[in-house]
C-alpha cells in the first residue's frame, strides 16, 4: 500500500488529457454536424457512444486514480468503436465511392474515428506499461479546479449528444441516412 | 430500438463516475456496452457491397 495525499498525480494528469481529447473528438464532430448540417449516421452515433465509454475509463482514472480495471473499460470500448468505425471505413472502401459526409483534411470522419480508437488502445497499453505500481482503490482523489473542469466539460459534451441524438432519431431507430431531425420535423406546423 | 438509449445509461455513467461512485458507474458502463452491442447487431449485418 502506498500512502500519499495525492497518489498517481503524473498518471492522473496524462488520463485528464486523454478525457479531454476525448472530450475535443466529441466537440469537433458535433461543430461538423451544426456547421456544414451533416446529420450523424446510426454508425457514427455507435462511435460516439463508444468514445463516451472510453472516456468513461479515463474518468475514472482522474477521479480514483489508475487502475487496470478503468484501462480495461476504455480499450473494450475503443475495440467495440474500431467495430463500428471499420464496419464503416469498409462500407465506403470501393473504388469511385463518395463516402459518407464532407472528408476533413483528406479522411473521413469513420477514418479518423478509426485512428482515434487505435491511439486510446495504445495509450492505454502505454499507461498499463507505466502505472503498475497504484493497485485498484475506490476511493476518491483530490482533483484540481482544472480536472473538475475537464470532467464537467466531457458530462456537457455527452448531454449533448443526448439531446441531438433525441432531437434527430425520437425514440426509436435512426434511419440509415438521416434527412432531419425527427422530433423537430413532427413538431413543426404543417 | 432506441438509438438515444446508450447515451442516456453513457450519462448516468459519466455523472456516477465524477461523483466518484464507482459501482454505479460500472453497472451503468456495462449497460451501455450491452446495449451498443445489440445496436451494432442491428446495424451492421446487412452485406458489405465488396466483391472478391
Amino acid at each position: 500500500m502506498i500512502f500519499s495525499s495525492n497518489p498517481a498525480r503524473g498518471s492522473r494528469i496524462l488520463n485528464g488529457l486523454a478525457l479531454l481529447g476525448v472530450t475535443a473528438v466529441l466537440g469537433m464532430a458535433f461543430f461538423w454536424q451544426f456547421a456544414y448540417g451533416e446529420l450523424p449516421c446510426p454508425l457514427c452515433l455507435l462511435q460516439r457512444a463508444a468514445l463516451i465509454m472510453a472516456g468513461v475509463g479515463f474518468l475514472l482514472n482522474l477521479r480514483l486514480g489508475p487502475s487496470p480495471m478503468h484501462y480495461a473499460m476504455s480499450i473494450a470500448a475503443a475495440l467495440g468503436g474500431m467495430l463500428a468505425s471499420g464496419r464503416q471505413v469498409l462500407l465506403h472502401i470501393a473504388p469511385d465511392d463518395p463516402g459518407y459526409g464532407a472528408p476533413l483534411l483528406g479522411l473521413h470522419f469513420y477514418t479518423w474515428s478509426f485512428i482515434a480508437f487505435v491511439a486510446i488502445i495504445v495509450f492505454c497499453a502505454v499507461m498499463l506499461s507505466a502505472d503498475r505500481k497504484w493497485g485498484d482503490s475506490m476511493l476518491k482523489k483530490p482533483v484540481s479546479a482544472l480536472g473538475v473542469l475537464v470532467m464537467a466539460l466531457f458530462f456537457v459534451a455527452t448531454l449533448a449528444n443526448v439531446g441531438s441524438t433525441t432531437l434527430e432519431c425520437g425514440f426509436g431507430p435512426c434511419p440509415d441516412d438521416p434527412a432531419g431531425y425527427l422530433l423537430l420535423d413532427s413538431a413543426a406546423p404543417r | 430500438m432506441v438509438m438515444m438509449l446508450p447515451f442516456l445509461t453513457g450519462l448516468a455513467a459519466v455523472w456516477f463516475g465524477m461523483l466518484g461512485k464507482r459501482r454505479p458507474c460500472v453497472t451503468f458502463w456495462l449497460l451501455t456496452l450491452a446495449i451498443f452491442a445489440a445496436w451494432c447487431q442491428y446495424h451492421m449485418t446487412s452485406p458489405l457491397a465488396l466483391s472478391f
